[in-house]
C-alpha cells in the first residue's frame, strides 16, 4: 500500500514531476557550448500513456542532443531531441505524430540503447537483420528547426499513444500483423542477394587485382611482402599453425631426454608421486568434510 | 534462470548440462580448489604416513573411498558411551528375569491360570494339544547376535537375548504338533506379565522372531529418554541336546495331519505324512542359537576388517530393503556367509571392510545357492543328509556347521535372485570405477517403487487363502502352521515367472513386515499384513512381442501349454506352415505392449490362483495419460513420433537426390526434439480449413484472422542440410549469409519443381510442407563457424576465438544434430526413453520452469538415467523412469559436480576427470547454478507420487504433482484460452476449447499453414525484452493459462539516474535525493496493453515491490 500512497502523492504534485539530476538544471543554460563536459541541458519528464483508459503513465525523459566538442555525431546539433524510456508499444510514426505539435519533424529513429560512438551505418536489410522485439527504447528526433526542440522541452503531458483517430496496434492484432509482414517475398530477397553478391564479387576482384599488382614489388624501405600466392608459398600465419610448430619442437626435445637415468631423477619421481598422493588426500579430505556438512553419510 | 546448455567439447558429445539460477549464496557449500604449499607437499614423509598411504593404495580403491567408508562406519557404529548404557540395562533385565516367580504345572490347554491383561502371542489352531506347562526361571540368560559381535548398526539397535528354558518344563515328543512352540509362547506370556509391571521398561511388546509367526519374542525397551536407544529381544530356547537332531531332518514330519486337520480325512488314510521342513527348521534355529554365536565370535573375533565388512554389507542390504521380514536376507545370514567365505579362504582376516564387501558381493553374484547349496559343515558323518536332500525341501540352501540346519530356509528363490541381481549390479558398478561408486553402492536407497518397472499389489491378503486351496497347498500350510501368505508366495511367484517368460528380467516380492503389538492384544492375523507387493523388472526386448508361441499342436507339451494358459491358448497356423498353440495379446501401440504383463498377470492369477482382477492393483501405466494426446487414449505417442521420423527420412532422401543444385548435399541431420523422440506432444499432420484463415495467394500462405480464435499451432521441425565445401564459397561472413540465402531459395524452387512440395524460403531457412508436416531446412556450410571465429591480430596473426554468433551457429548446426542423432540411437536401444524424456519435460514445464531450461539439457538429464542408471537398471517403463528423474534432480549435487552424460561411451575416464576438475576450477566464475526451485519441487513431488503409486487402494489423482504452486509469484497474468493454440494440452485438459481451424478429413493442402504462431510465446518474448531486467516470467507452454511473474529484488533497489538505466523506471525524490525506481503501476498496465486480446486479467498478489 505504501507504493500506492506514494503514487498518489506523486500525482498530487502533478506539475512538479521529479526530473532527473541535471534535467532541471536551469543554471546550466548559460554554460553554453564550449563546456568540455557533457552536460544535461534543459530537460523534462513528459508523462506518456497508451490511451485514455490507463491510470498510471510512463515518463519520457527528453533533452537536447549534444555531444562533446569536436566529436562527430550523425545527428544535427541543436535540432535533435534525445528521448529516453520510450515504451515498447510506441513506434517511430507514433512518436513523430506526438511530437509534431512542436514543429515539423525531419526524422525519428528508435534505438535499443543510446549511441555512444558513431560509426558508418550498415545499410539495413529487412531479410538479414530481422526486426527485433521492442523493449524500452531511446529515440533521436530531428526537427527541421531548432525551435522544435525548445517547444518539445516545454511540452506538457500526458501524451497519448493510441487515440481514436490514430489507434495503435498491440497484442493479438499486432502479432497477426507482424506475422503477415514476416511472410517472405522470395523475389525481393533474390534481388537483394544478387545485388549484394555483385558488389561483393567486384570488391573481391579489385582486392585481388591490387594484391597481384603488389606481388613481389618492394615498398619504400625495400621490403618485399611474401604471400601464399608467391612462387614459394609459406605457412599461413595462424595461431593453430604456430602451436603445431611449438608442439613438434617440444616432442623432439622430449625424445632426446633421458628419464629415470640418474639417481636424483629417480628420487624426484618418487617424491612427485608422494606429493600427488598427498594432494589427492587433502582434496578428498575436503570433499569428505563437505559431505559430512551436508549429512551425506546418513545412509537412511 | 537462463537457458544453459554448456557444451564443453568440440564434438558436442561432452555435454554437461548446467543449471543456473539467481538464488542461493555463491560461496557456501562449494568446493574450493586445494592449495598446499610446496614445503608441505615435498616434506619428508613419516613412517606412519607412508604406511597409511600404502595401505590405502593396496586395501582400498582410492583414498576418497577409504575416507568415505570410515565416515559411514562412524555414522552407523554404536558409540562406546551408548554401549555402556546398554550393558547396564542388560544387567538389569537379567536380574528382573531371574526374579519372575514360577507357576504350578497345568495342562497346555488349560490356560485359566493366565493373568488378565495378557494374551497369548500365538494363533493356537487347532487348540487341543497334549502336554503340560509350568513356568520356571530360565536356566541360563545369554546375549547372542550382532550386539555381542560388535557388528550391529544404527539405527534400530537390537540386542538378542536367549533364555534357555529349564529341562523340567519340556517333555518328550514336544517337537510334535507345535507343542514346543505353545510352551515357548506361554513362557513369554508369563514373563511379559511380570516384566510389564516393572518401571524399568518403557514398553513391553510382542513381536515375531524374523517374522515367523510360530515364534513370538518379547521386546523390552528402556523407560525414559533411552526409549529409542535399544530394543532387547527375548527368545526362549530349549536346553541343549534336548531335541534329537535326527527327528528334525527336512524329510521328517512333525506336524501330524490327523491333528492339524481335525480328523484324518478318509482319502488320506494310507498316504504317508508330508514332511515339514520349515517347521523343523524353526525348532533347529532355537537349538543352534548359541553354537552360531560361538562360530561367529571365533571367526570375526578380533578381525576389525571383517566386522567393518559385515557392517557395510548390512547397510548395503538395508538400502535395498532386502533384510527385513520373513525370509529376508538378514544381517545374521550375511555374517554367516562371511564366516563361510573365511572358512573357504576366500576372505582373509586381514582384509579391509571394503575388500570383504567386494568379496561377498563377488561370491553372491557368481554363486547360485538355489542350485548349488553351500555348507559350513566339514564332518563326513554318513548319517548327515546330503545337500541334495535340502534342495528338494528348500529353494535356497546354506547349511550351518551342524549340517542339519538350513540357514536360508525361509528365503524364497525370488528373494535370493534379487540379492544376486543386486550383487551383480554392484559388482559391475565397482568394476566400472565410477567416481561416486560409494554413493551409489551404499548411500542410495532402492525402494521397490523406484527399482522395478511395474508394481502390483495383491489385496486383500485373505484372497491368498483361497489361492492356497486352489493351488492344492495343504501340506505347505501344515508345514507353515497355517501361514497362507508364506505358503502361497513361492508357487505364485513361480507361476508368474513362467507366464511372463521372456518379458521378465526379475520378479521380486515384498516381505510381510514384522509387526509389533501390545501384550494385551491378540497377535495380528496373517491378512493384517495388508498387501503383498510384487515388483517386475522387465526386459525391453521381450516387451515388443504380442505373441506367446507354444509347441506344435501334435507335441505332448501342447496339452501342458493349453493347461497353463487356459482359454487364451489357441491353435494358429504360422507363415512357415507350422500349426502351433499360441497366445495372442491385444496390444496395438507401444504403450499397450508395455502393459501386456498386466494382462498376463491378471489372466494367470484368475485362472490358477482364483484371484480375481479386482484384487490385483497393477501400477504400470498410470502416468501414461499425461503425455497422451486428447483423442488417443491407447497410445503414448511413440507411433506418431515414428511417423514423423519416417516422413523426415523420406525428405532427406529427396534432398540427397536433388538434381541441379550447384553443390551437392553432404549431410542431412535432424535437429528438432521430434526427431529425437522427445517432443512432449508429437505433431499431427495438419489439415487446415481455408475458411478459417486469411489467404495470401501470391505467396501461397495462410494467415491468422483477427476475428477467429488462434489457429492450431504448427511448429516447423528443423533439419540441417550441410552442403559440400568448395572453393567457390566466399570467405567473408556476410557474403556467406547471402550465398546461403541463395541456396535456400534454390532449394525451395527445386523441391517444388521436382517433387511438387509446397515450399517457402527465407534468408535463413526453407519451410517445406510434406504429408502435413512442416520441416524447416537450414542450409549450413561446414567452415562458417570457423570464419566467424577468425580474428586478426595487429601483427597479422590469425587466431580463433569463440564469439556469441559462432557459438550459436555451432550449437545449431553441429551440436544439436549430433545430439539428436545420438538420442535417436538411444531410443532404439531403450524404447522407454522417449516416454520418460517427455514425461520429465512435461513435468518441468507444468511447474512453469520450462522457459529456464533448454529442451536439450532436459533430454540429456533423461539420457543420463538410461546411460548411467547405477545403482538401478535402465528403466523400461515410464513411471519408474520419471520417479528416478525426480530423484536425480532432487538429490544430485549440482553445485559441485557436473552431470556428465557419456553418449555412445565416447568419453574416456581421463577426459571425464579433466571435465570435472575444469568444472571445479571455473565453478566460482560460473553463474550460481542449481535449479534451486526445481530441486525443491522435485523433492516435494517425489514422496507424494511414490506414496500415491504404492497405495494399494489406488493412486487417487495422479496429476497432483503436475499442478504448479502459484502462491510464490508476485503477479499472475491470466490468459484467455481463445488465443492459446495449445490449450487442450493442459495438465487438466479443458472440457471445451475453441475450434482451431482444422479439418477432420485431409483436404487440399497447397497453401503453407500458419507456422510457429503462438500468441503466449510472442507475448512472453515481448515481456522478457521489455521487463527482463525487472522481473522473471514463468509459463507452461503446453496450454498454460497463467503466466507467473517474480520481481527481481535487486532491480528494486533505488538507483541513481543513468541514461542507460531508465527502462520502465521513473524518477522519485527520496530523502532529498533523486533516484530511479521501477514504475510498477505503469508496468502492471503495460502487461495488459502488450497482451491486448490475450490477457484476461493481471493480478498483483503481493506488495513486495513497494520500495
Amino acid at each position: 500500500m505504501v507504493a500506492r500512497r506514494r503514487k498518489r502523492a506523486a500525482r498530487d504534485s502533478e506539475e512538479r514531476i521529479p526530473s532527473p539530476p541535471g534535467y532541471s538544471g536551469e543554471g546550466l543554460r548559460d554554460a553554453g557550448p564550449g563546456v568540455a563536459r557533457l552536460r544535461w541541458e534543459v530537460s523534462r519528464a513528459i508523462p506518456i500513456k497508451f490511451s485514455e483508459k490507463q491510470q498510471a503513465s510512463h515518463y519520457l525523459y527528453v533533452r537536447e542532443h549534444r555531444v562533446r566538442e569536436g566529436a562527430k555525431s550523425s545527428w544535427p546539433q541543436k535540432r535533435t531531441l534525445f528521448v529516453l524510456n520510450v515504451p515498447p508499444y510506441c513506434t517511430e510514426e507514433c512518436l513523430a505524430r506526438l511530437l509534431s505539435v512542436c514543429g515539423p519533424i525531419r526524422s525519428v529513429e528508435l534505438q535499443e540503447r543510446p549511441e555512444l560512438a558513431e560509426g558508418p551505418k550498415e545499410p539495413k536489410s529487412k531479410f538479414f537483420q530481422p526486426k527485433p522485439v521492442p523493449g524500452f527504447q531511446v529515440a533521436y528526433v530531428v526537427f527541421q528547426k531548432p525551435g522544435g526542440v525548445v517547444a518539445a522541452l516545454a511540452l506538457q503531458g500526458p501524451l497519448l499513444i493510441s487515440t481514436e483517430t490514430h489507434p495503435a496496434k498491440s497484442g493479438v492484432h499486432k502479432w497477426i500483423g507482424d506475422y503477415a509482414e514476416a511472410v517472405p517475398d522470395p523475389e525481393a530477397l533474390r534481388a537483394e542477394v544478387d545485388s549484394f553478391m555483385q558488389a561483393y564479387d567486384q570488391k573481391v576482384a579489385e582486392e585481388e587485382a591490387k594484391a597481384e599488382e603488389e606481388e613481389g614489388v618492394p615498398d619504400e624501405e625495400g621490403w618485399v611482402k611474401v604471400t601464399r600466392r608467391g612462387r614459394r608459398p609459406v605457412l599461413p600465419r595462424t595461431e593453430a599453425a604456430s602451436l603445431r610448430v611449438l608442439e613438434r619442437e617440444k616432442r623432439k626435445r622430449a625424445r632426446k631426454e633421458l628419464l629415470n637415468f640418474y639417481a636424483w631423477q629417480h628420487r624426484e619421481t618418487k617424491m612427485e608421486h608422494l606429493a600427488q598422493l598427498r594432494k589427492k588426500f587433502e582434496e578428498d579430505k575436503q570433499r569428505i568434510e563437505l559431505m559430512r556438512a551436508q549429512r551425506k553419510f546418513r545412509p537412511y | 534462470m537462463e537457458p544453459a546448455l554448456d557444451s564443453t567439447g568440440k564434438e558436442g558429445k561432452k555435454k554437461s548440462s548446467k543449471k543456473r539460477t539467481a538464488a542461493g549464496s555463491p560461496v557456501e557449500g562449494f568446493l574450493q580448489p586445494v592449495k598446499l604449499s610446496r614445503a608441505e607437499l615435498y616434506k619428508e614423509p613419516t613412517n606412519e604416513e607412508l604406511n597409511h598411504l600404502r595401505e590405502t593404495e593396496s586395501l582400498f580403491h582410492s583414498s576418497l573411498l577409504r575416507l568415505q567408508v570410515e565416515e559411514l562406519l562412524k555414522e552407523v557404529r554404536l558409540s562406546e558411551k551408548k554401549k555402556e548404557r546398554i550393558d547396564a540395562f542388560l544387567w538389569e533385565v537379567k536380574q528382573r528375569i531371574m526374579q519372575v516367580p514360577s507357576t504350578p504345572e497345568t495342562e497346555l490347554t488349560d490356560q485359566a491360570w493366565l493373568p488378565a491383561g495378557v494374551r497369548v502371542p500365538l494363533h493356537q489352531v487347532p487348540y487341543t494339544v497334549k502336554g503340560c506347562f509350568r513356568f520356571l526361571p530360565p536356566a541360563q540368560v545369554t546375549v547372542v547376535g550382532s550386539y555381542l559381535l560388535g557388528t550391529c548398526i544404527r539405527p534400530d539397535i537390537n540386542v538378542d537375548v536367549a533364555l534357555t528354558m529349564p529341562r523340567e518344563i519340556l517333555q518328550d515328543k514336544d517337537g510334535l504338533n507345535q507343542r514346543y512352540f505353545r510352551k515357548r509362547a506361554l513362557y513369554l506370556v508369563h514373563l511379559a506379565h511380570h516384566l510389564a509391571q516393572e518401571s524399568l521398561f518403557g514398553s513391553v511388546q510382542f513381536s515375531y522372531t524374523n517374522g515367523c509367526h510360530l515364534k513370538p519374542s518379547l521386546l523390552l525397551r528402556p523407560h525414559g529418554k533411552d526409549e529409542y536407544l535399544v530394543t532387547v529381544r527375548l527368545h526362549p530356547c530349549p536346553p541343549p541336546d534336548f531335541f534329537r537332531p535326527c527327528r528334525l531332518l527336512p524329510s521328517k514330519n512333525n506336524v501330524r495331519s490327523a491333528w492339524y486337520r481335525g480328523q484324518s480325512s478318509p482319502g488320506d488314510g494310507g498316504s504317508p505324512e508330508p514332511p515339514t521342513p520349515h517347521y523343523n527348521t524353526w525348532i533347529l534355529q532355537d537349538v543352534a542359537l548359541e553354537s552360531h554365536v560361538h562360530l561367529l565370535s571365533t571367526t570375526l573375533g578380533s578381525a576389525v576388517g571383517l566386522k567393518d565388512g559385515v557392517a557395510l554389507l548390512k547397510v548395503w542390504l538395508r538400502q535395498r530393503e532386502l533384510d527385513k521380514g520373513l525370509g529376508g536376507f538378514s544381517g545374521f545370514l550375511i555374517s554367516m556367509l562371511v564366516a563361510f567365505l573365511v572358512s573357504t579362504r576366500k576372505i582373509h582376516t586381514t582384509m579391509s571392510g571394503y575388500q570383504v564387501l567386494r568379496s561377498v558381493l563377488q561370491f553372491l553374484a557368481t554363486t547360485d545357492l538355489t542350485v548349488n547349496g553351500i555348507s559350513l559343515c566339514h564332518s563326513s558323518d554318513a548319517s548327515l543328509p546330503a545337500v541334495a536332500d535340502f534342495h528338494q525341501a528348500f529353494p535356497v540352501v546354506f547349511l550351518d556347521s551342524s549340517g542339519r540346519l538350513n540357514l536360508c530356509a525361509d528365503v524364497t528363490a525370488s528373494t535370493y535372485h534379487q540379492v544376486q541381481h543386486e550383487a551383480r549390479l554392484s559388482m559391475a558398478l565397482l568394476e566400472s570405477k565410477a567416481d561416486d561408486g560409494f554413493q551409489l553402492l551404499l548411500m542410495t536407497p532402492k525402494p521397490m517403487i523406484r527399482t522395478f518397472d511395474h508394481i502390483l499389489h495383491l489385496r486383500p491378503l485373505s484372497r491368498l487363502q483361497a489361492a492356497c486351496h486352489r493351488l492344492k497347498l495343504w501340506p505347505e500350510l501344515q508345514d507353515h502352521g497355517g501361514d497362507y501368505v508364506s505358503a502361497a508366495l513361492g508357487p505364485l511367484t513361480t507361476l508368474l515367472e513362467q507366464g511372463l517368460g521372456s518379458r521378465l528380467h526379475l520378479l521380486a516380492h515384498s516381505r510381510p513386515p514384522v509387526s509389533e503389538w501390545d501384550i494385551s492384544q491378540d497377535p495380528p492375523k496373517h491378512r493384517d499384513a495388508g498387501t503383498l507387493t510384487l515388483g517386475l523388472l522387465l526386459r525391453p526386448e521381450g516387451l515388443t512381442s504380442v505373441l506367446e508361441l507354444g509347441p506344435e499342436a501334435d507335441q505332448p507339451e501342447a496339452a501342458e501349454f493349453r493347461q497353463f494358459w487356459g482359454s487364451r491358448s489357441e491353435l494358429r497356423r504360422f507363415q512357415d506352415g507350422a500349426i502351433r498353440e499360441a497366445v495372442v495379446w491385444e496390444a496395438a501401440s507401444m504403450a499397450q505392449k508395455r502393459l501386456i504383463p498386466h494382462q498376463v498377470v491378471t489372466h494367470l492369477l484368475a485362472l490358477h490362483a482364483d484371484i480375481p482382477d479386482t484384487c490385483v492393483h497393477y501400477v504400470g501405466g498410470l502416468l501414461d495419460s499425461l503425455i497422451q494426446g486428447l483423442k488417443e487414449t491407447s497410445s503414448t505417442g511413440e507411433e506418431a513420433l515414428a511417423a514423423v521420423v519416417r516422413c523426415y527420412d523420406d525428405l532427406s532422401r529427396l534432398l540427397w537426390g536433388l538434381e541441379e543444385l550447384p553443390l551437392t548435399v553432404s549431410a542431412v541431420q535432424g535437429a528438432h526434439p521430434v526427431l529425437r523422440y522427445t517432443e512432449v506432444f508429437p505433431p499431427a499432420p495438419i489439415r487446415p480449413a481455408y475458411s478459417f484463415y486469411e489467404r495470401m495467394q501470391d505467396r501461397a500462405s495462410l494467415l491468422p484472422r483477427p476475428d477467429k480464435p488462434c489457429p492450431a499451432y504448427v511448429e516447423p521441425m528443423t533439419v540441417v542440410c550441410h552442403l559440400e565445401g568448395s572453393g567457390q564459397w566466399p570467405q567473408d561472413a556476410e557474403a556467406i549469409r547471402r550465398v546461403r540465402a541463395a541456396f535456400q531459395l534454390r532449394l525451395a524452387e527445386l523441391l517444388t519443381q521436382q517433387h511438387g512440395l509446397q515450399c517457402r524460403a527465407t534468408a535463413t531457412h526453407t519451410d517445406v510442407l510434406k504429408d502435413g508436416f512442416v520441416f524447416r531446412i537450414r542450409v549450413a556450410y561446414q567452415r562458417e563457424p570457423q570464419i566467424l571465429k577468425e580474428m586478426r591480430s595487429p601483427e597479422g596473426m590469425v587466431s580463433l576465438r569463440d564469439t556469441p554468433a559462432s557459438l550459436r551457429l555451432e550449437r545449431d548446426t553441429r551440436h544439436l544434430p549430433l545430439l539428436t542423432s545420438a538420442l535417436h540411437g538411444l531410443q532404439q536401444q531403450h524404447p522407454a526413453f522417449s516416454g520418460v524424456a517427455r514425461l520429465a519435460k512435461r513435468w518441468v514445464r507444468a511447474q512453469l520452469l520450462g522457459e529456464g531450461l533448454t529442451d536439450e539439457s532436459l533430454d540429456l538429464v533423461t539420457a543420463a538415467l538410461f546411460l548411467h542408471p547405477e545403482p538401478f537398471t535402465p528403466p523400461s517403463s515410464l513411471q519408474v523412469g520419471f520417479l528416478r528423474f525426480l530423484f536425480l534432480v532432487s538429490t544430485f549435487d549440482w553445485k559441485n559436480t557436473p552431470l556428465i552424460v557419456n553418449l555412445n561411451n565416447e568419453l574416456t575416464v581421463e577426459e571425464q576427470v579433466e571435465m570435472r576438475s575444469g568444472f571445479l576450477a571455473t565453478r566460482t566464475q560460473l553463474p550460481v547454478m542449481i535449479l534451486q526451485q526445481l530441486m525443491v519441487l522435485a523433492a516435494e513431488a517425489l514422496p507424494v507420487l511414490e506414496k500415491q503409486l504404492m497405495d494399494p487402494r489406488g493412486p487417487g489423482d495422479i496429476r497432483t504433482v503436475f499442478r504448479p504452486p502459484l502462491d510464490m509469484y508476485d503477479v499472475l497474468i491470466r490468459l484467455s484460452p481463445r488465443h492459446i493454440p495449445r490449450h487442450r494440452q493442459a495438465v487438466d485438459s479443458p472440457a471445451a476449447s475453441f475450434c482451431r481451424g482444422l479439418l477432420r478429413e485431409p483436404g487440399p493442402s497447397s497453401l503453407m499453414p500458419v507456422l510457429g504462431f503462438d500468441p503466449p510465446q510472442l507475448y512472453l518474448a515481448q515481456l522478457k525484452e521489455a521487463f527482463g531486467d525487472l522481473a522473471l516470467f514463468f509459463y507452461d507452454q503446453h496450454g498454460g493459462e497463467v503466466i507467473g511473474v517474480l520481481w527481481k529484488p535487486t532491480s528494486f533497489q533505488p538507483q541513481p539516474f543513468k541514461a542507460s538505466n531508465t527502462k520502465g523506471r521513473m524518477v522519485v525524490s527520496k530523502g532529498g535525493e533523486l533516484v530511479m525506481v521501477p514504475n510498477v503501476e505503469a508496468i502492471l498496465e503495460d502487461f495488459a496493453i502488450l497482451g491486448e486480446g490475450l490477457v484476461q486479467a493481471v493480478e498483483a498478489r503481493s506488495e513486495r515491490w513497494t520500495v
